[in-house]
């Protein structure tokens, strides 16, 4: 009888996909940020924020918060709490081999508990986050893509950054996926 | 031995191959009685968990870690080695903070203190840092394996390292005491006998300085290298030193032991603001990157190491030549050792 080969994997955990949360008008709704700590994105994100107030009609930004492990992903509580807070959440910059794959599970989370979510990643970092997608048992799931890098950006040109992402931010926010 | 059907085993080296477990270099492909002998080498359950990896929660168990040692060619009596070498890992920030995805491509320093060191025949001198032993080699491969196979981090995947660092998975050795001045390198840290001290390497750079006696020149061509801007990216940047023997003696001889020669490196390590500002790198907030801020004091001297108790010490290599290895962590050390099991029928007897 033969011995067979030992697998080395051990037994990864099968995720289920969670869906999409549903769409709602931005107008009037609170926003919800999520900063993971990497240089020019909390700059970012409340340029972002701004602009959903002042030009898209959302009502405020209702809770800002810095992650305390840019490499791990949402936990329920996090989550909880910005359901209780917020309509909708943006959040990345994902320009890091881990804080990038954390940010794409951290939409799918947010999605799942009925937060519609806009993840921002530079395109350095595509593959991680379809990787982390696929772990997350939500292969299919779409984020926001930026030019590489992030870090080095002037605020000016941050600001600017997030004006030229605006209207993919409120598309993807606003608009049910095909 | 009898001479193996080398068909056989390309087949099955070729099998591992296309699973996408190899690292590169040809794998042992593990059958039962193979981990079977891995397993008695720990009292340790091998359903126990002995990792989690919150970003994609895989846990790694005593089981798979002795699956991946075996590939890794590690012999089973290795099999305690590499479990406390993970253990130390797994108590380190940095691996469980995204270190095995990050663009810096970190590599474990594994240092091995005690008397296993021969019984394993662990290199402890020349050579430290390069290939021509099984257990230096193929220990940190296992724990690369581990990470790579239980964890399914893999390179361009979830695995991102810009360029990664020479000799990642591949930095084991034992610390040479025998030409060592000082106490044990564990020992010192509370854990004597046979114990892994280990944190993740940015990268190693070497200082050579063989001409001249002055414990304080050798100092200072370390601190040289220690201050250099290019490895700030935060307000200090840890490191330890792998020295040499002689370097080791010479330091000794003029009555420095580890904590002085961390605290004499702590304060004089470094650059000016104004030489930090050629880099862009003059100012950082306390928890923040460093950046170009150009309103500090030039002259204001900016230390590299915020604790000298973080410098992990160790002695190794040949006493052929005056040649260190400035170590630069990834992030920063735990400052523990952790004890390698008894050999399990040596602790039934005992």
């Amino acid at each position: 009888m033969v011995n067979p080969i030992l697998d080395p994997t051990g037994a990864a955990p099968a995720k289920s996909a969670g869906g999409r949360a549903p769409r709602r008008p931005l107008r009037g709704a609170r926003v919800g940020l999520l900063d993971n700590t990497k240089h020019n994105a909390m700059l970012f994100l409340q340029e972002v924020g701004r602009l959903l107030v002042d030009e898209e009609g959302a009502r405020e930004v209702s809770i800002v918060e810095t992650k305390q492990n840019f490499s791990v992903p949402v936990d329920d509580e996090i989550v909880s709490r910005y359901r209780a807070a917020a309509d909708l959440v943006v959040t990345g910059v994902g320009d890091c081999g881990s804080c990038s794959a954390a940010a794409v599970a951290d939409g799918i989370a947010f999605e799942k508990a009925g937060l519609p979510a806009a993840v921002v990643l530079t395109d350095a970092f595509t593959t991680t986050g379809r990787m982390m997608a696929g772990v997350q048992g939500d292969p299919d799931y779409e984020w926001i893509t930026t030019e590489h890098p992030m870090a080095a950006l002037t605020a000016d040109e941050v600001r600017d950054r997030a004006r030229r992402l605006l209207p993919e931010i409120v598309r993807t926010l606003t608009e049910q996926a095909a | 031995m009898s001479a193996p059907d080398p068909d056989i085993a390309q087949e099955a080296i070729e099998y591992a191959y296309a699973q996408g477990w190899s690292d590169g270099l040809p794998l042992v492909p593990v059958s039962q009685p193979l981990l079977d002998r891995f397993l008695a080498e720990t009292s340790r359950d091998p359903d126990e968990v002995i990792g989690h990896m919150p970003q994609v929660d895989r846990e790694v168990t005593v089981r798979t870690a002795a699956i991946n040692a075996a590939m890794a060619g590690c012999l089973p009596e290795y099999f305690p080695v590499v479990l406390a070498a993970w253990e130390g890992l797994m108590r380190e920030r940095a691996a469980k903070g995204g270190g095995w995805q990050s663009t810096s491509g970190p590599a474990p320093l594994i240092v091995v203190n005690g008397p296993i060191r021969e019984r394993l025949g662990l290199n402890s001198t020349g050579g430290v840092f390069g290939p021509g032993f099984r257990a230096n080699a193929t220990i940190p491969r296992a724990i690369g394996l581990i990470v790579r196979n239980a964890f399914g981090v893999r390179p361009h995947e979830l695995e991102q390292a810009t360029q990664g660092i020479p000799g990642r998975w591949a930095i084991c050795f034992g610390e040479n005491e025998e030409d060592s001045p000082w106490a044990p390198l564990a020992a010192e840290l509370g854990t004597p006998g046979d114990a892994v001290t280990t944190t993740l390497l940015r990268t190693s750079e070497f200082v050579d300085n063989r001409h001249t006696q002055d414990p304080e020149q050798l100092l200072g061509d370390f601190a040289d290298t220690i201050g250099r801007s290019g490895s700030w990216i935060f307000r200090h940047a840890q490191v330890g030193l792998v020295l040499c023997p002689e370097h080791a003696e010479r330091l000794a001889a003029a009555g420095f032991d580890r904590r002085g020669v961390a605290e004499w490196l702590a304060e004089r390590s470094g650059r000016t603001t104004a030489q930090l500002a050629l880099a862009g790198k003059d100012h950082a907030d306390e928890r923040g990157v460093r950046f170009p801020r150009g309103d500090g004091d030039p002259d204001a001297f900016q230390r590299t190491i915020a604790d000298p108790s973080s410098m992990l010490i160790a002695v190794a290599g040949a006493r052929t030549a005056a040649i260190s290895m400035v170590v630069r962590y990834f992030a920063d050390w735990s400052g523990g050792a952790v004890p390698i099991e008894a050999p399990v029928a040596a602790a039934v007897a005992g």
